[in-house]
């Protein structure tokens, strides 16, 4: 890591520490949002990204978590210790069900993570007697381990700042482990990776399991955060808006996905305030991103860094 | 020895004069209102209903109350409880207003009255009508000024058995939380009479052919209940014709035909019963005529009841803002004045039960067109059949409603 990009790490994580102080209860607020929403847009990218496929079924996992945590903490009264891992088994377990659906590559992997998408989107909606239907599971509280109760918004936005850096720092290891690499590999050419021994089919299967394993996680932090979850959590357009954060932000590294989720709450939240228009900013932006920067926003930044470094040297 | 009675009296009176310009101080600010509204997104029509009722009626009262200045700060919730949530904590944080006013859509209720049990800001819920706000998920800071599902599903489950003398009714439902407690709640009151359920049939909101549901009405019902929202109410008026049914069978709207949706249906409408529901444009009360009036003339059209919803919700907080001198950083004043205060709103009288949902008529409206003075000829509901000061339990004993829970399909 050269300095200047340790210089702007040390800034950035100064920045995140002191703004609750700068920004009030709203900002904060919102970047504990958008935190929440990056993770969810990095395990999407994890997929996207790296392996080169498309899912749209992420928002299930998140879903799933998210319902698990509020029942098991609202009815049945049992501790965050408790609820937090089962909310991330239940919705890796359905990745792991879910996973079927690497079987199938491009159009049709898209298709058929809709459609698994829909069903349990289906069941949030209809099956009111259990997941309380529109009016979804309220009251959620704040997390509690012991005697270390959160009991503030600004609190929670430290607990989710260190768990997406620890998870940013894991996702690290991970696509930089053989195993990444070998993703990589799979989206580069996946014959050619066959023919060199690797069994691709699993290597992806992991790859989706674990991906769903992150989005279960950031579907815990949500629910805690949020306090309620109703089946808009398991809708369509959140896989959709996940995968926008992705390749708005810039798909394959880490931070993209975060900067994504930034610019795409930032706007919906802050702009809709004093302009109606905003779906069509959204829209504006995207087109704007895929026309002129596919790699997104870290791939302008990378490009302004190329053509600086290009006028010293 | 005696104390001097008049200089006692004069002392307190000089305390009492400081006291009183200390508070007057803290309180020469502005009262703030957050309003939230769904103004775009698949209800952005119904939304600036709301905006425009509720601007009207602050530009008619002056923009003050309580002897201070009023101002108001628009959120657009996009019909998303997410985005609702991000922004009734911004109009609490970020803008600090006194009290919020909203939502519209059902599903973002309970998320804004997290809101409200969070930061104690008390909420004056708008259309929004989920059952489990004002009766299983009660909020201390939340009541409600527009109307419960169910409260108007109870008097047209009534209705259709004593008036229509109906006895094998099939129901269509929108199959959502709403749908399912105006439906649901209609059955309750139809069956406890003796009435028969001939068929329920659910249909999920923007369903786009409503040929199957009427295929699969048996041929032994003797009348139709229609609960349809959104772009369905179209669709539904249309395949009801076009499959002939209007020569076979009778269809009766229980939430059908509302205003907004009007212009977009044409005469073979007129004469069909509409709507069982807490307001209709047509009532003839010297208040919904200046009401009604007005709002033509500044939109050039008739209000749905989201518009006279979000009025009666400004003219309800006005009066209670007047009642405490304006004194709203009192919260549990403000939210006692709520519950306590009565008002005329052009749907006619209105006040809080003890569980913060109002106490109001329910109209049964057909469908007539009349001359209007601002807009001419125009197609709107009028009202033939009141229930007057329902109760969003009906005549059931409310302990006994809560008791058997929430109305679910």
């Amino acid at each position: 890591m050269d300095r200047a990009r340790l210089m702007l790490l040390v800034v950035a994580l100064a920045g995140a520490a002191a703004l609750p102080w700068i920004g009030g209860p709203f900002w904060t607020g919102l970047a504990t949002q958008m935190m929440i929403f990056g993770l969810l847009a990095l395990s999407v990218d994890l997929l996207l990204g790296h392996a080169g496929l498309f899912s749209l079924t992420h928002a299930s996992f998140f879903a799933v978590s998210a319902y698990t945590v509020a029942i098991l903490q609202v009815r049945y009264g049992w501790p965050t210790l408790a609820a937090a891992p089962a909310g991330i088994l239940l919705g890796t377990a359905l990745a792991a069900l879910f996973g079927i659906s690497v079987r199938t590559r491009g159009v049709y992997f898209i298709l058929i993570t809709i459609a698994l998408g829909y069903v349990v989107w289906g069941i949030a909606h209809r099956w009111s007697s259990f997941t309380g239907g529109d009016n979804g599971v309220t009251n959620v509280p704040f997390p509690a381990v012991g005697p270390l109760a959160v009991t503030s918004h600004t609190q929670y936005y430290y607990v989710v700042l260190a768990a997406v850096i620890l998870c940013g720092l894991g996702y690290r290891v991970l696509i930089r482990s053989p195993f990444g690499l070998g993703l990589r590999g799979v989206k580069a050419s996946e014959t050619r990776m066959q023919s060199l021994g690797y069994r691709t089919g699993l290597h992806i299967y992991v790859a989706f399991v674990l991906s769903g394993a992150l989005a279960s996680f950031a579907g815990v932090l949500y629910v805690y955060y949020n306090k309620f979850v109703n089946p808009v959590a398991a809708s369509f357009p959140v896989s959709v808006e996940a995968a926008l954060m992705a390749i708005v932000g810039g798909t394959g590294t880490i931070v993209g996905p975060f900067l994504g989720a930034g610019v795409v709450l930032g706007l919906r939240n802050w702009v809709s305030s004093f302009v109606e228009m905003h779906h069509a900013i959204m829209g504006a932006v995207f087109i704007a991103t895929v026309l002129w920067a596919p790699q997104g926003l870290v791939g302008i930044a990378a490009r302004v860094r190329a053509r600086l470094k290009g006028r010293d040297g | 020895m005696q104390p001097h009675r008049p200089l006692i009296r004069s002392s307190v009176a000089m305390l009492a004069a400081f006291g009183i310009a200390a508070v007057a101080h803290a309180q020469s600010g502005p009262i703030k209102i957050g309003v939230l509204a769904p103004v775009t997104g698949p209800l952005a029509t119904p939304g600036k209903d709301m905006v425009e009722g509720w601007k009207m009626f602050w530009d008619q009262a002056g923009h003050s109350a309580g002897g201070r200045k009023v101002e108001y700060v628009i959120a657009d919730t996009t019909c998303n409880p997410d985005q609702a949530l991000t922004q009734a904590r911004r109009l609490v944080h970020q803008e600090k207003v006194h009290f919020m006013v909203g939502p519209l859509c059902g599903h973002e209720g309970p998320a804004v009255a997290q809101v409200s049990k969070e930061t104690g800001v008390p909420l004056v819920m708008d259309a929004a009508g989920a059952d489990v706000i004002t009766k299983w998920d009660r909020t201390p800071s939340v009541v409600r000024t527009a109307v419960s599902a169910s409260q108007i599903g109870h008097p047209w489950g009534e209705y259709m058995y004593k008036e229509l003398g109906l006895r094998n009714v099939t129901f269509i439902g929108q199959d959502y939380t709403w749908g399912h407690e105006v439906t649901l709640g209609a059955v309750r009151t139809f069956t406890a009479l003796g009435g028969k359920v001939a068929k329920m049939i659910w249909n999920p909101i923007g369903t786009k052919d409503y040929g199957p549901t009427i295929a699969a009405i048996p041929a032994d019902t003797d009348g139709v209940s229609a609960v349809v929202v959104g772009p369905d109410r179209v669709r539904l008026f249309e395949a009801w014709f076009n499959f002939g049914m209007d020569k076979k069978k009778k269809i009766y709207g229980g939430y059908w035909m509302h205003q907004d949706v009007l212009p977009q249906m044409d005469d073979r409408a007129i004469g069909m019963i509409g709507n069982s529901l807490n307001y209709a444009a047509g009532l003839q009360t010297p208040e919904n005529i200046a009401f009604t009036t007005e709002f033509a003339k500044r939109t050039k059209r008739l209000p749905s009841w989201f518009g006279e919803s979000a009025y009666s919700a400004g003219l309800w907080t006005k009066t209670a803002i007047d009642s405490i001198k304006g004194k709203v950083e009192d919260r549990d004043a403000f939210l006692k004045a709520m519950r306590t205060v009565t008002i005329k709103g052009p749907r006619g009288p209105l006040r809080m039960d003890d569980y913060g949902n109002p106490i109001q008529n329910v109209y049964i409206s057909k469908i007539q067109k009349i001359k209007h003075p601002v807009l001419g000829e125009v197609l709107t509901n009028v009202p033939f059949k009141t229930y007057e000061n329902v109760s969003q339990f009906w005549t059931f004993d409310p302990k006994e409603f809560l008791a058997r829970g929430p109305y679910k399909r």
